[in-house]
């Protein structure tokens, strides 16, 4: 096919391209700028020149007010632990589960060279929870205000769908409650009392993980997000979840 | 008679192979006894970050007089209980500061991970029970 001839077809936009297939098109340091003739004609150009890059998320509207969601500035990560210690106390974790957790990995920073890097993980409270649309007895739901991903105790008959339906691993029977219980940005025992900050973002020294009202143009999370030449990411974006957790560095 | 073989013969390269170890260690602790070999590990303000005296006097080409008693005093634990080992003072130009300035070394303000092991690192070094499930 010819330049002209592609120039006269109809831009169907990258967005109905699968992220996993834009991430392979980035990798390669290229950047789908268009999709013609149902993907089999691709629009490309050099990442080189592209600023900020949100992979694998949507920035169209945020559907919550407050729209609470969390940046994680991971490389800043020093795995203390205050933020799960914070937790625990704050929501009276037990030992055998958690609702924030840190990861840990090595990775490639040369020929034979790697480096320690630590990863905090939480619910991502998602847009499109696979864990609330697996749940039979909407014991989990998104909150309408919020969009907290919430637990109803009393509704969880502990059949652990939703542990086996989460992406990211964020839910565990808790033994006492009789149901599960997750991260839920510290609604009862903090925000709902007046709280700015859920108890590991305001726990943690090194402000690895910022707390805020995502629809609000003024709060951190907006800025960081926003911010042109920031690289933000989330977890397995491929699942379509469209979690409020994102994740960059510096 | 293959099998038996073969384990005699393993056993017996085994046992060359930990000789080897050991009389390779001897020798380093005959050359430098001078510093401590094992890595220090400080918990105060945030646990944990390493400090290993090896590498930074056979790689980075480091002597005792380097660092003691100026940047730190020689006596263990000196610098966590001044109330001053903080990243702030490191930007500062105190303590690890004083090299890990972006110049003569990495800046302290980045690669945090390499010096901080977390909790995570602190239990592999301990050996405290129930790390390894922490790992997944």
């Amino acid at each position: 096919m010819k330049i002209e001839d592609l120039e006269k077809m109809r831009n169907e936009g990258p967005e109905s391209l699968p992220s996993e297939e834009r991430r392979k098109f980035l990798k390669m340091g290229l950047v789908v700028t268009g999709v013609f003739a149902g993907g089999s004609v691709l629009s490309l150009t050099s990442a080189r020149n592209v600023y900020g890059m949100l992979e694998g998320i949507q920035l169209k509207h945020y559907p919550y007010k407050p729209h609470y969601s969390m940046v994680i500035r991971q490389d800043r990560c020093i795995d203390c632990e205050r933020c799960k210690e914070a937790c625990v106390k704050t929501n009276n974790v037990p030992e055998y589960g958690y609702r924030t957790t840190i990861l840990e990995r090595e990775i490639p920073i040369g020929p034979e060279e790697t480096q320690r890097e630590f990863m905090p993980v939480l619910c991502n409270h998602c847009n499109q929870p696979p864990c609330v649309r697996v749940c039979p007895t909407k014991a989990t739901y998104k909150d309408k205000k919020t969009g907290i991903v919430m637990m109803n105790y009393k509704k969880c008959i502990g059949c652990k769908t939703c542990m086996a339906a989460c992406p990211y691993n964020a839910r565990y029977f808790n033994e006492e409650k009789r149901a599960i219980d997750k991260c839920n940005f510290c609604f009862d025992t903090r925000l709902s009392k007046g709280e700015k900050l859920t108890a590991c973002a305001a726990a943690c020294p090194a402000d690895v993980r910022i707390f805020g009202d995502l629809s609000d143009p003024e709060s951190r999370v907006y800025k960081l997000i926003h911010e042109p030449e920031r690289v933000v990411w989330v977890l397995r974006p491929e699942t379509g979840a469209m979690p409020n957790v994102y994740y960059t560095k510096g | 008679m293959k099998k038996k073989l073969a384990i005699l013969l393993g056993i017996m390269m085994m046992s060359l192979g930990v000789q080897g170890i050991i009389s390779l260690s001897l020798a380093e602790d005959d050359e430098e006894a001078d510093y401590p070999t094992e890595p220090i590990v400080f918990t105060q303000p945030v646990k944990a970050v390493v400090f290993d005296h090896k590498i930074h006097i056979e790689d980075a080409g480091l002597d005792c007089d380097s660092c003691h008693d100026d940047i730190f005093e020689q006596a263990a634990g000196t610098a966590e209980e001044n109330g001053d080992f903080t990243m702030k003072s490191l930007y500062e130009g105190k303590y690890c500061g004083a090299c890990h300035d972006g110049d003569t070394a990495f800046a302290s303000n980045t690669r945090c991970a390499v010096c901080h092991i977390g909790v995570m690192g602190y239990n592999r070094m301990h050996k405290v029970e129930g790390a390894e499930s922490e790992e997944h």
